[in-house]
């Protein structure tokens, strides 16, 4: 028996019918961009011109003007690869892990945090692709029959899982998050007036007209792609994690690096959505779709995950002690007083001690407190992939290889810069999509059960 | 039966009854009025999904389902394969003399390439079955069909009650009734 619920909390707020949805997130589509919108993605093209000439350094000059070297040969590169893809993995689990159970609070916040998904997915894939240093030669990592003698990749190295693994994820996010579109570009053909933007919206919602048949095979494919990105999300970053655990490195080489991966990646993509909608609801006046409510739950999951990469911390001091291997011991005491310990702290202050706020409600429901603590959360999270690479490497076997990094002022360009790259798609797709599902935010305005 | 779903064109039909809602729960009652009639009901288009409606106008279970396994199937076959010839047929490499062949190292690379196939394949025909292919006009009957209104069609037939049909739509809620033929909508 369906009916309206009287104790539930409304997930949309403001009594909204469904023309006031198509209206309010067709808004800034049907409209001039706002001043808001232009300051916001001219900065984002500032930091893309950063990434442009970093690139451009880079590939002019060689990977010789990082700082890497022959003991840390990942440095701020890797860093910044596990991080953006640990980014994009909240984008899947908002869409995916939470359609599967039934969460209806992810439908104002899915569509944003796919398109997440793809754009960090897209700043991640910079930094392999450009350490490769030759990067004419990138074609070289896809198993292609060639003039070698007949030499195919490794299918042994964790390396080429993570080619399969990161291009899959990408096309099977990007059919999600298309798919998933397509009943909203349609609403948008039907509104918009200029010849150029009917063109192209009628394009791409490809004759979409809601009939009852459509919308059954709609609902099922969106329920296989959620379970099949569900296992892909899991498998990524499991891969991802695979890239230092079939290593012998000391401090790497451990079992708990997948499920330890997998939380880390939610946690820090979470800390993005955070970030990234506590302004959104602001400036796109959306606090009625985007409520306390959404931040409360986000808030949370946070808190969980931060506590689980924290556990993964200590449990990984306590392997290390109890494996009675020296090199492992030594490599998790020098991470924490050793040369880099200030980033080991950071790590720790930022991911297991900062997130215990939320334990109190004042801290799960005041949006600029939460938007700082996204800002904290994504700092540690990006420690915590330098201090796994740097402090594992820069102490190897052996003491005359031991060496100190700190990158190079073009790796850190690079790394802002893919902050332009993500800024400005993100606000593209703010200009010219819409930011919220409006098929699946009208389904709960009566907040039925 | 062809690939495309032919029920979601509206060329070439009879004469079609409109009727036009704005409220979920006044047009389920209104389809199961109309089913228990004994009429069949056409389609029903709505902004957003509204379930239940599919069982009401007996839209049968979609078989994307078993289509996205075979696809998965598929994909795990041609990733297998694929290992199989560069690794053990075409150029076996000796690592610490292991023998060449299955290992769970290939597991990671025939998984991606299932979820892969899995995906594009039901994607397509997910695309081909709804006639959502570029060069076909979309049917709208109504612009607001995509916004907050639902619109119902009955393709009439001999011996059909059109008026006693208009006046059950209109006695279950339905904002506006019109016909619809050969392109022209009457407002009735």
């Amino acid at each position: 028996m369906i009916h309206d619920s009287l104790i539930r909390e409304r997930l949309v707020t403001g009594d909204k019918t469904a023309a006031d949805v198509t209206r309010d997130i067709s808004r800034p589509i049907l409209n001039q961009p706002s001043s808001a919108w232009k300051i916001g993605f001219t900065l984002s093209l500032v930091f893309l011109g950063i990434f442009g000439v970093s690139l451009f350094w880079t590939v002019w000059t060689g990977i010789g003007v990082w700082n890497i070297n022959k003991s840390v040969m990942w440095g701020w590169d890797i860093t910044n690869f596990v991080f953006w893809v640990g980014i994009g993995h909240a984008g899947t689990l908002i869409s995916a892990v939470l359609l599967l159970f039934r969460q209806k609070w992810r439908m104002s916040i899915n569509r944003s945090a796919e398109a997440m998904t793809i754009f960090a997915v897209v700043c991640a894939a910079m930094f392999p692709v450009f350490h490769m240093g030759r990067v004419w030669v990138g074609y070289w990592a896809l198993p292609l029959p060639n003039a070698f003698g007949s030499l195919w990749v490794n299918f042994n190295s964790p390396l080429l899982w993570d080619v399969f693994a990161i291009s899959t994820y990408f096309s099977v996010s990007l059919l999600f998050w298309y798919i998933g579109m397509i009943p909203d570009i349609a609403t948008i053909r039907d509104k918009v007036k200029t010849k150029t933007a009917k063109f192209w919206y009628n394009f791409f919602s490809m004759g979409w007209t809601g009939s009852t048949r459509s919308w059954a095979r709609y609902e099922l494919v969106s329920l296989i792609l959620a379970g099949i990105s569900t296992l892909l999300v899991l498998s990524v970053h499991t891969i991802v994690s695979a890239d230092f655990a079939t290593s012998v490195i000391p401090g790497w080489h451990t079992t708990i690096f997948p499920p330890y991966f997998v939380a880390g990646a939610i946690f820090s993509g979470f800390g993005m959505v955070a970030t990234l909608l506590v302004v959104a609801r602001k400036v796109m006046n959306y606090e009625n779709y985007i409520t306390i409510g959404h931040l409360e739950a986000m808030t949370k999951i946070i808190m969980v995950t931060g506590t689980l990469v924290g556990i993964a911390y200590l449990t990984e001091f306590f392997i290390a002690w109890y494996s009675v291997v020296e090199y492992e011991q030594y490599a998790f005491i020098n991470r924490a007083t050793g040369p880099y310990w200030w980033a080991y702290w950071s790590m720790m202050s930022c991911n297991l001690i900062a997130p215990q706020v939320f334990w109190f409600k004042w801290a799960r429901t005041t949006p600029w407190f939460i938007f700082i603590m996204s800002i904290v959360v994504n700092v540690g999270m990006w420690f915590e992939r330098f201090v796994i690479i740097v402090t594992s490497l820069h102490r190897d076997y052996l003491p005359s290889s031991w060496v100190m990094y700190s990158g190079s002022l073009t790796e850190v360009g690079l790394f802002l810069g893919t902050f332009g790259i993500f800024f400005t798609c993100f606000f593209l797709f703010a200009k010219f999509l819409p930011v919220i599902n409006m098929s699946e935010v009208k389904t709960i305005l009566r907040n039925r059960e | 039966m062809g690939l495309v779903d032919k029920n979601l064109s509206l060329r070439n039909r009879n004469k079609m009854l409109i009727g036009v809602w704005e409220d979920e729960d006044a047009l389920l009652s209104a389809s199961q009025a109309v089913v228990d009639k004994g009429i069949h009901i056409h389609d029903v288009f709505t902004p957003y999904p509204v379930h239940g409606l599919d069982r009401i106008i007996g839209v049968k279970r979609s078989r994307l389902a078993r289509v996205a396994f075979f696809c998965g199937l598929t994909g795990l076959s041609l990733m297998f394969l694929m290992i199989w010839y560069m690794y053990v047929k075409d150029w076996p490499v000796n690592v610490g003399n292991k023998p060449v062949r299955f290992s769970p190292s290939w597991i990671p690379v025939m998984f991606e390439g299932t979820i892969l196939c899995t995906a594009f394949g039901m994607g397509i025909f997910f695309f081909l079955r709804n006639r959502m292919l570029h060069g076909i006009k979309n049917d709208l009957l109504d612009d607001r069909q995509t916004d907050d209104r639902m619109i119902m069609t009955i393709e009439t037939c001999e011996g059909m009650d059109e008026k006693g049909l208009i006046d059950l739509m209109k006695e279950k809620g339905a904002v506006e009734t019109r016909e619809f033929h050969n392109g022209i909508q009457t407002v009735i």
